[in-house]
Parts: structure tokens; sequence; C-alpha cells
């Protein structure tokens, strides 16, 4: 009566809410219940068949069906991440791609005089001493005299050399002197050493600054290359000096390089382009960089309504040694996308019309668990140098870059620059170039770890080209077009202009189809479960309910039938010793461990046997058709027959 | 009769109903329904009893949910694409060839003479603006042609108030140099260097300056806005045999190991570019095929293009035009060629890059362009539909809806006559209105569907010089020989030209679509899904089905009932003595707890006597229900 309200609450629930335990007794029947009670099919025929070979049989495909289940849910598990792809054509009015065009030539050769001409002095002497080469000799001459007199940095920094025949004897130039060098060779050209014809091999020799034994040797197959790479160095090492400003200046202008212009059926000027400076292409246009916020469309292919251009690509400017072919080089890109127009640029002929067909493909791959792509590059550990957005090849340069300034202390030319780093000259970084090539070996044959931390980018936008190249002019329409064209040019350049001075470029849509390839999922949950009860069913008629249901018969109930057992024995066991031994001291214990064990005071979860005895019962059994009656009839008869000892012993008490 | 009887029997079993209420039901379903959580959910203990009801409801709303995304996913028709790459023999495609230049200059002379020589005098008076000793003693110039559309000098150096020179006009006397002058020096700032002028009519001030920046391109417009009204003028028949003829164009054929000559080449009138041949176009003969990839079994040309014979302000580039197409197709060839150069010898491998989609509901594509709803003019060289058809149709349309007449470049349909400047004087503004019109472009895009299959010939190009400086003299003089049967030599370098077409090793990619749902893999799923919770199938749901019939008839007699006893209420009510009917007494008597509530009871109870028909289903509840009443029993001892 005066129990706690909490209390009586409690023992409310428990009174409408008993706990029953498993009714089976043991684990046998417990299993035969279930077999047959279970909504699977197969376990339902072991207990049912008659006979014990077909009982095998039955017990043989039950357990080969569950396998079955196993081992294709697994299947279907494992190929969850997979992709299936689809390609979309859609027809609409395209965004016009950014194109940005660079003369071919970086700077203006009569401008950069006052730079490179000790440079192109030593170069011409070179080519003389190596190949007997002069263009005009008096002119050589002089300088020859002019630089045995002086000497030069650029030889003492980078000498060039000229190897006899593998036995490493070399012809320095500077000296004339013969000499053995030593330290490690490297074929620029090929891996391969180009053993027995060619015995005359130049090269150069770079030094570690600070230990001068530590030398590596290039060596190139043609004495083109080497110059050219040679005098590529030095001009590197010179540009880094010269702020941008002025090599901004020292590079085409917009006008100087664009003659006409012609967009959509209207007319274009240079206001319609955007600066870029790159560091060796100098001065770069871009059409429709999206810079003042208006990105131009196409609603119509066809070449009239793309972009047409006339360059104006003076030829007679160009630096000799540093690039040898004549043009314009011209990339369709992104907005977005930094122009690498040094690795995947087109070059466009002079004398020529190129015509440029553009096609759009978009792409889109599916990121983590399906590839191993990255969306913004933003989870890359490696600092977006170029103020673009994330692509592979973005990430390579810059990873190289800050390898750079880790390693030689000052950042490469050609790249951008980290914060807080200079580009690299002699002056100031006497051992870069040494440096320099190390690394760029390394890099090369992936020892930096940038190609391996660097990712592709998830989506992407491409531009598949078709070009094609015309005369231009044609010889009956030369004449008055280069007199017009020389007029647009105005009188600033006081000349007629040559047609090998002029490229006309035209890119357009080719159509205005663009493809969009996708990867989808090819599953989702959904499906996977779908797919899994459909495995399930097929094989077993089975449901997440069997799942429960074995869950429950063969862990819950299995296992509290062990413990029971386990209980009585226990029980039985303390019971025979105590009666063995002292008699009846322990009693009050005995009494307040029963108490624990009633179900109207112990938690619910592990039912006992004093719970399964105090579970209300039918008793009658009126209708004996329904499958419990069978589990409940065994429960009466056999559990109460069997553990009756044990409640009457509680009893006595 | 039998209809009676069998309403009889209806009216019979509709009085005695079901026989059991909504519980039994609902117990009896549960119980031998072949789903599996609702056998638990009678079978198990209370306490089991609470946790497998809220279980099933659980995994039926499950089940519904995981359908409701089966079912969406379904009908967003997805598709799959598979790629297929390889070599087998295919139609070799259609490949057209034209000249650059429309016409033979030679012919078209005497037409364009005075336009020439208005150019002429223009060009004479930008370049050199010091006027006086320009005009010799030559004919006076037809200055109508230039009135309808003239050329201008806008000096845009004072950006408020710019200075307009027509170029003809006698009073420039004194601007003309400033003007040059103001060209020059303001190049670097805002300056429209040649200008062109359209007016809608004369004389009216609804005129627009088109601005070009460049006195190259003005020029070139001009020219091209002049030719084309006057050769819209000329009958097609003139205009074709003013082109370039096979006979002239296409020296040496060969297919394969075949020889072939022009007169495999089919001729099709090209307003860009006049006269065009198209070799394999498949239109009376079946379409050749190829079975080797490689140089050798593809398509070699020799062209002659000509150039000394070219208008020379019409086309500026020099070079043979050229378009791979499939057969039956019109080849747009400003948007799909490519060009050939002069003297060179180019070869262009060719990869079929085919897509095949699926048409509605799939994909918004048209199969042969009969649902769009452009008429497409382009179905009188019995071509197939295209996107680029369909988009200049559409043009054309326009142009003869708002212009009144339609433009050279693009065919005409019946009854429309194309612009030229007499008859049409105010048409050159109407079409560049037009074609700057973003919004009419946006109504053809829209209106216009691509082809369920796309077919795209991928080319890779590659050049050389041809001929070789060695075998330049022999080459040319057989080919002089075979064309005009002379010994001199009649072509040269600049005008000829070499392609070779043929298939690569792989020829095709194919990306053919399927449909990523079917009807199949709906039910599939959908069952996978009722099977993964609940294992169930279609029968648990024509079983539920029934029970929700069945239910329904419960209710149904229910209310029937329930309406019979309000009636007899209310005959009760008029007469509150009635005696008790013979169903009431029965029911008093077998029912015990009736005695009490004398008036007040429901008087559905009269209106259903108990049928011993039907015995009630042996429900397991029944034995459950004492089971539950001894609980409390057997905790209070």
């Amino acid at each position: 009566a005066a129990m706690a309200p909490g209390k009586k609450i409690t023992a409310r629930i428990k009174r409408t809410l008993p706990v029953k335990g498993p009714q089976a007794p043991t684990l046998s029947e417990l299993m035969r219940w279930y077999c047959l009670n279970t909504n699977t099919h197969g376990c339902r025929r072991i207990v049912v068949s008659r006979g014990r070979l077909r009982r095998f049989l039955w017990i043989l495909l039950t357990l080969s069906a569950v396998g079955l289940i196993l081992w294709q849910c697994a299947e279907l598990l494992m190929n969850y991440y997979s992709a299936s792809v689809s390609v979309t054509v859609q027809f609409q009015k395209l965004p016009f791609p950014a194109v940005t065009i660079c003369n071919i030539n970086p700077y203006k050769y009569s401008s950069m005089k006052d730079y490179l001409s000790e440079l192109d002095k030593e170069t011409k002497k070179a080519l003389e001493t190596f190949y007997g080469f002069s263009e005009g000799k008096s002119k050589v001459r002089r300088s020859v005299d002019e630089w045995s007199s002086t000497g030069s940095d650029f030889f003492k920094q980078i000498p060039l050399l000229k190897f006899e025949d593998l036995s490493k004897t070399v012809t320095d130039l500077r000296s004339g002197q013969k000499r053995k060098i030593e330290g490690s060779v490297f074929h620029k050209d090929s891996s391969i050493v180009n053993s027995g014809d060619s015995n005359d091999i130049i090269g150069f020799q770079l030094c570690d600054a600070n230990n001068s034994s530590e030398c590596a040797l290039y060596t190139f197959s043609s004495g083109v290359n080497a110059i050219q790479e040679w005098y590529k160095l030095h001009y590197m090492n010179i540009m880094a000096q010269i702020p941008l400003e002025t090599k901004e200046k020292l590079s085409y202008s917009a006008d100087d390089l664009l003659l006409t212009c012609f967009f959509d059926g209207l007319s274009c000027d240079k206001r319609h382009f955007t600066r870029f400076h790159h560091p060796l292409h100098g001065n770069c246009y871009t059409f429709n960089s999206g810079e003042n916020g208006t990105i131009l469309s196409t609603s119509t292919g066809g070449s009239e309504y793309g972009l047409q251009v006339v360059l104006y690509i003076d030829e007679a400017d160009y630096n000799p040694f540093l690039v040898t072919s004549t043009g314009a080089k011209i990339i369709v890109h992104d907005q977005n996308e930094y122009p690498f127009i040094e690795d995947i640029g087109t070059e466009i002929e002079t004398a020529a019309a190129t015509s440029i067909g553009m096609h759009f493909t978009r792409s889109r791959k599916l990121s983590k668990p399906y590839s191993d792509c990255t969306e913004t590059g933003a989870d890359i550990p490696v600092e977006n140098l170029y103020n673009k957005s994330y692509s592979l090849q973005i990430c390579l340069h810059s990873c190289f870059q800050k390898a750079m300034v880790d390693s030689c202390g000052c950042a490469q030319y050609a790249q951008p620059l980290p914060a807080g780093a200079e580009y690299c000259n002699y002056n100031k970084n006497p051992n870069w170039m040494y440096c320099y090539y190390r690394l760029h070996e390394k890099f090369v044959k992936e020892q930096l770890g940038c190609q391996q931390i660097c990712k592709d980018a998830c989506s992407f936008k491409e531009w598949a080209l078709t070009t094609s190249i015309a005369q231009w002019p044609s010889t009956v329409s030369e004449d008055w077009m280069l007199r017009v064209l020389s007029w647009d040019k105005g009188q600033k350049i006081n000349k007629k202009l040559n047609k090998t001075d002029l490229a006309n470029l035209m890119v357009f849509y080719k159509d205005l189809n663009e493809r969009f390839i996708s990867e989808n999922p090819a599953n989702t949950l959904v499906i996977l479960l779908s797919n899994f009860g459909g495995q399930l069913g097929l094989w077993m008629s089975c449901s997440v309910v069997c799942v429960i249901e074995i869950v429950e018969v063969f862990f819950i109930d299995s296992l509290s039938i062990v413990m029971r057992r386990q209980w009585q024995k226990a029980k039985k066991w303390w019971n025979d010793r105590k009666r063995d031994q002292v008699g009846k001291s322990p009693q009050a214990g005995d009494l307040e461990r029963q108490g624990h064990d009633n179900p109207v005071c112990i938690d619910e979860d592990l039912p006992t046997f004093n719970t399964a005895l105090r579970l209300p019962l039918p008793q009658d059994n009126p209708l004996p058709r329904t499958p419990p009656p069978n589990y409940s009839t065994l429960r009466l008869e056999t559990a109460f027959t069997e553990q009756l000892p044990d409640t009457l012993e509680v009893g006595q008490h | 009769m039998n209809l009676k009887k069998y309403f009889i029997r209806a009216l019979h079993r509709l009085q005695k109903g079901p026989g059991y209420t909504y519980k039994e039901l609902l117990v009896w379903y549960c119980d031998n329904t072949n789903t599996h959580g609702p056998k638990r959910i009678i079978k198990e203990g209370p306490k089991k009893k609470l946790i497998w009801f809220f279980l099933t409801l659980l995994f039926a709303s499950l089940v519904f949910w995981q359908w409701g995304i089966l079912i969406n996913t379904y009908l967003s028709y997805n598709v799959t694409s598979s790629l297929s790459i390889g070599f087998k023999t295919m139609k070799f495609p259609a490949v057209t060839v034209c000249n650059a230049n429309p016409f033979k200059y030679s012919q078209v002379k005497h037409l364009l003479k005075e336009l020439d020589r208005l150019i002429e005098a223009a060009l004479e008076r930008i370049l050199q603006p010091t006027p006086g000793n320009s005009s010799e003693n030559s004919p006076p110039l037809d200055l109508g042609l230039w009135h309808q559309i003239p050329l201008v000098l806008i000096d845009e150096h004072d950006k408020d108030n710019p200075i307009i020179l027509d170029i003809f006009e006698s009073n420039h006397t004194a601007g003309d140099n400033q003007t040059a002058a103001g060209n020059e020096t303001a190049a670097g700032n805002e300056t429209a260097a040649g200008n062109e002028t359209t007016c809608s009519h004369h004389g009216s001030n609804n005129c627009t300056y088109r601005n070009f920046t460049s006195a190259a391109q003005a020029v070139t417009e001009w020219y091209i806005l002049q030719s084309t009204s006057i050769l819209s003028k000329v009958p097609l028949q003139e205009r074709i045999r003013m082109g370039y003829q096979a006979e002239d164009m296409i020296l040496a054929c060969l297919y394969g190991a075949e020889p072939c000559n022009y007169k495999n080449f089919t001729q099709i009138y090209h307003p860009d570019h006049g006269n065009c041949y198209i070799f394999n176009w498949g239109m009376d003969e079946e379409a050749l095929n190829s079975s080797n990839p490689g140089a050798e079994f593809g398509l070699k040309l020799i062209l002659d293009i000509s150039q000394q014979d070219y208008i020379p302000y019409l086309s500026s580039a020099a070079g043979a035009r050229l378009m791979l197409h499939q057969q039956k197709s019109f080849p747009f060839l400003k948007d799909q060629g490519i060009y050939a150069m002069a003297g060179t010898e180019t070869s262009i491998g060719v990869l079929v890059d085919e897509l095949e989609r699926m048409g509605y509901p799939y994909s918004d594509c048209t199969v042969n362009g009969s649902d769009v709803p452009v008429k497409n003019l382009y179905s009188q060289y019995n071509t197939s539909y295209s996107i680029q058809a369909c988009l200049r149709s559409c043009f054309q349309n326009h142009m003869i809806e708002i212009c009144g007449c339609g433009h050279y470049m693009f065919p005409l349909p019946e009854g429309v006559n194309y612009c030229n400047n007499e008859d049409y004087p105010g048409w050159a503004y109407c079409y560049s209105s037009l074609r700057s019109s973003i919004r009419h472009r946006q109504i053809c895009i829209d209106s216009c569907k691509e082809t369920c299959n796309d077919t795209q010939y991928k080319m890779t190009i590659s050049m050389a010089d041809w001929p070789s400086e060695a075998s330049e003299d022999w080459i040319f003089h057989i080919l002089s020989y075979e064309r005009d049967m002379s010994t001199n030599v009649t072509l040269d370098r600049n005008g000829i030209i070499k392609l070779n077409i043929y298939f690569q090793e792989y020829n095709y990619r194919t990306i053919s679509e399927s449909a990523a749902t079917t009807i199949v893999w709906l039910l599939s799923s959908l069952g996978g899904q009722f099977g993964f919770w609940m294992g169930g199938s279609v029968l648990c749901l024509i079983e539920f089905g029934e029970i929700i019939i069945d239910s329904l008839w419960i209710t149904v007699i229910n209310v029937i009932s329930w309406c019979k006893g309000l009636k007899q209420k209310r005959v009760q009510a008029r007469y509150p003595d009635a005696p008790p009917t013979v169903s009431e007494l029965v029911e008093a008597h077998t029912n015990l707890g009736f005695q009490h509530e004398d008036m007040g009871a429901l008087p559905r109870d009269e209106a259903l006597p108990p049928e011993p028909g039907t015995p009630p289903p042996n429900y397991d509840s029944l034995r459950v229900q004492p089971l539950d009443d001894l609980g409390p029993d057997s905790d209070a001892e």
C-alpha cells in the first residue's frame, strides 16, 4: 500500500505488458518452432520432411540458398559504387569561349636590344666557333674581338661545350682548351646514348656553385637544340630581372597585334580584348575574357558568326634565337581557365586564313567514392598560384614552383610567383640553374610527388577544334586588301604591309550542339535495397521481417535459453551444496535473489525461468488448429514438469 | 430468371452481411495474409505486439516511400549510353567540294562592272584623301548604287559629335584631310574607320550606321550586300552557267581502285559558293561502301580552283571548300566546311562519330523533322531534315514575313522573290536589323529541334606541298592536256589542290542510348522493395484490396441497417407502444445486455438478426482474449 507512485506505475506497466521469455524450453524445440512458423521457405521443409535423406537434402538446399543470398548480396554491395555514363546533346545558345591570341615572338626584338645584345653577340660567337657560321663576316669578326677582349659572364656561368667523342674529352668554347670533364651526363634529347656516328655532341655543363665538383652535363644530339636551350636559360635569367611593367611595354600592344576584328556580324576592337602577360609569350590578348562581367554568346553557328581577326605579325622584329617559327599562337579556353598557351596552343600560319571550327563538349565525373577527382581543388594540399579555377595543369605547375622555391630558394620564371618569393637570377641565386635542372629531372621522373598529389578536375569543358587553312589573301584580292589594311594600320608603320606579316583567323562554332557527358551513379540505395529484396525473395522468400525473426530466434531466444539452462544448473548445484553442507542458513539471501528474479521487479530484458512461470497462461486451449497452441502446450507440459521442483522449493520458504 | 435469382441471392447476402466485425476481419487478415509483418502482430505477446505493429507500419511506409522514388525514377526516363569503337564496312560519306569563290570573274564581269568601278573609286578616295587628280577621263560613276547604301567615314575623335563624311559627297573638300588625320591620330582611342549606312527608305530618317573598325571589313561587307542585290536578279540557270563547271574543276578522281570522273558528282547550286559538286550523295544511286581503312581505299581528287578568275572584292580567301556529310543531307559549308589550300595535298582521315538517341519521351529530338513547326525550305532539294536547315528556313520565313522578300543565301518558298535594291529598297536595313535581332534568333533556336541521330565526321587533317618541285612540270603538263587538249600548261600552283579522303583505322565511334529504366526494371524493383521489407507480392496487394472491399461492405451494411433503424425509430416514435418485433424478441433472448436499455438500444442490432449460416472464422484473438484477461489475476495472487 505504501508503494511509491513511480514504482506503482512500473508495476502496472509490467502487469499489463508482461515479459515473456522464449516459450520453448530447449534449443531444439525453439528451432522446431521457428522452422514451422517462419516465413522463409525451406526451413519448414526440413522439419516437415520424412526420411533422413530428404531432410538432409532440404538442409543442404536451404543452406546453399543462404549461401547464394550472402554471395549475391556481397556482390551487389561491392558493385554499389559504379557509374553509368549518359550523353546528352542540347541545341542552344552557347557561350563563346575565351580566345587567347599571342604572337609567337614574345618581345619586339628591336626594343629588347638593350637587354639582349650581349647575349646575342656571344651566341653568334659560339655559332662561329663551333660551326664556322657567320652571317656578316665583318660584324662577327669585330664582335669576336670584342668578346675576347672583354670576356663574358655567360660562358663563365654555363659553358657551352663540344664533346669530341664519348671519352669525355670536351672543348671549352671560351678557352678553346681540351680537358677531361667529370660529372654525370644527361642527354636532353633521348635517354639512349647515341654512340658511334655523331661524335660531335654539343652540350653545356651546370655546376653546383657551392660545390664545384658536382656538375651535371647536358648534351644534345643537335646543336640547334643545344643553342636554343642554352639561349633560353640565359634569356630567362635576364628577363627575370626586368619588372613586369617594363616587359609589358617591350611586348606588342593590342594595336600592334590586332588589325581587324569582327564578331557575330559586328565589328569589334581592342576594347573587347584583355591583356594577359605570359612569361614566355609576352603580351597575349584574350577575347571575351569575361573580365567586365559579360560573356558573349553565339546563337548561330557558322564562320560568319564567329570571331574573325586579322593579326599583324611583324616578322622582321623576331628574335632569331629564341623563336624559330613565325606566326601566332591561339588557345580556346573557358573564361575561368588559365590559358597554358605554351603547352596546348594552336599555331597560326601567316599569309593564310586559318578557320577553326569548334565543337563544344562538357564532361562531368562523379567525385569521391566513385572516382578520385576533385571538384574545386580545395582538397588538394597544393596552393593554386594562378588566379583561375583549378585544373590538373595548374596543380602540377604550382606544385613544381613550390618545390622550386623550397629547394632552390627562388621561383622559376615561366610560372607565377608564390607569396614572398622572387624569380631566379644569377646575381642573387648563382646556383639556381643547376638546382632547377636537377629538380626538373626529378619532376619528370615523378619523384617530387606532384603527380601523386594532383588530381584531375571532375568537370571540364572541351572545345574540339577542326583547323583548316586557305590561302589568304587570294592572288587577285591581295593588292587592294594589303592597301586597305595598311591604311587601317595607319601611318604608324610607314610601309606597305607584306602578306607574310598578316594572319587571318576565324574561330566559330560548327554547330550549337552541346554535348554533355556525365556520369551518374548506377545504383541508389533504393535500387540496392530492391536488389537485396529480389535476391532474398528469389532464393528463400525472405524479407527484413525474416531477418528480424532470425535475429530474435537465433540470438536473443537461443541465448536466453542457454542462459536459463545455466541458471538452473547453477541453482541446482548451489542448492545441492547447501543441502549437503549447512542446511538452511542462506535462506534470506536466497529469498532476496528470488525477489530479484521476480518479473514484477527485474528488468524485462533477460527473462528467466521464474518470469516464464509466472506468465499468465491460457488455461484452456479451445482451438487446437492454430500454430501457437503447439508451442504453448509444449510449454505447459514440459516446462512445468521440468521446472516444478525448483518452484516448489521456492514456495517452501 | 437466373438474373432475378441472382439478385435475390445478392440481396440476401447483403442483408446477411459479411458476418463479422471490423476487428474480426482485421485479425483474420493478419493471420492469413502472406505479408510477413501482420502475422507477428497478432501472434506475439502484448509488448512485442506493439513493437511489431510499429515495425510493420514502418516497413509499409518505407515500401510506399521507396515505391514513390522508383516510380519517379522511371518517369524521369533516364538513358544509359553505350560506346562502341572499331572498324566496319561503312557508307563512305558524301563529299561536297566547292570553290571558295562563287562565280568566275570573267563571266560576271559585265554585271559587276559598275560596282567594281565604284568601289575602286571609293578606295581611291579613302586611301588617297587629296582629291583632284583621280578624276580622269573615265566615264562618270553610277552613283545610284552608291546612294542606296553609302559608305561613310565617321571620325569619332571628338566623341560627343562625331563627324560623318560621305566619301563621294561634294562638300568633303574641307573635311577629308582632317578626317584621315583624325583617324590616324585617334587610332588608339575610339575610332570607327569605315562605315556603312543603311536606311529603311529613301530620304527617310530611319537610318542606321553599321560601324566597322576596319576599312577592309567595311568594304567587303558593303560589296557583299551590293553584289547580293545584283546577283539575286539573275535567273538560276544563268548563275549556274557563270559558276565553275564540273569538268573544269574536277581534274582527276579515284575512289579506291576505281576511276571516277566529274560525272560521278552531283551538281548543286550553293548560294555562298556557286556550283558545288557532291560525290556519293546517294540521291539516285546506292551509296558507296568502304571496307578498308587507309588512303589507298579512299577518295582521291585533284581540283583546279583557277585563282586568277576570282572576284577580287568578294572573297579574299582562296582555296577549295569541302565538307563531309551524310548521304541525302544538304551541305552547309559555312558551318561545317573546311578549307583546302591551293598548292597542297590535303589528307583527311575520317572517323564517323555517331550519336544515336532515343526519341520522345527520353529526349526532345526529332526523327525526321515532321514534328517541327518550321517549314523546311530545304526539302526542295530532297534532303533530310537537319537543324541547320531548320534554322535557315526559320530565318528566311522571318525575313519574308518582315521584309517581304527572301534573302539570296537561302532557298525561297513559292511565290516569293529574292530581295534586291530596285524592288525592295529597304531590304538591307531590314535584313541587318533582323540579323542582329537576338529575339528572332532565340525564336528559331526554340522552335527547331535537333535530330535524334547526330552524325559527325571527325577529321584528322594534314597537309603537304603538292606537287613537289621535281614533279611539278609533268603533272601540270598532263593535267592541262587532259582538261584542255592543249600542250600548253594552263595550270599553276595557285590553283591546284589534291585531296585524299579516307577512313581511319578505327572508323566509327557510336554512342547509342538505351533506356535506363524499363517497365520490367520498374516491376522487379517494386517487387524487390516489397519483398525486401515485407515479403509481399502482388497477391498480397490483392489480399489487401479484398480486405478493403470487405470492410467497405461491412460499412455499407452497417449504414443500411442504421438507416433502417432510424426509420423504425421514427415509426416507433409515432406508435410509442409498438409491440416488439420478432427479431427484437430473439435478440432479447440471446443477448441479456439488451434488456436494460429498452429504448436507447441501437436500432441496427434489431435489423440484423444473427445469422447462423456463417460461423466466424477461428480467430486466434479469441484465444488471446482470455489470455489477457487472466493477466491481472495471476499477478494478483
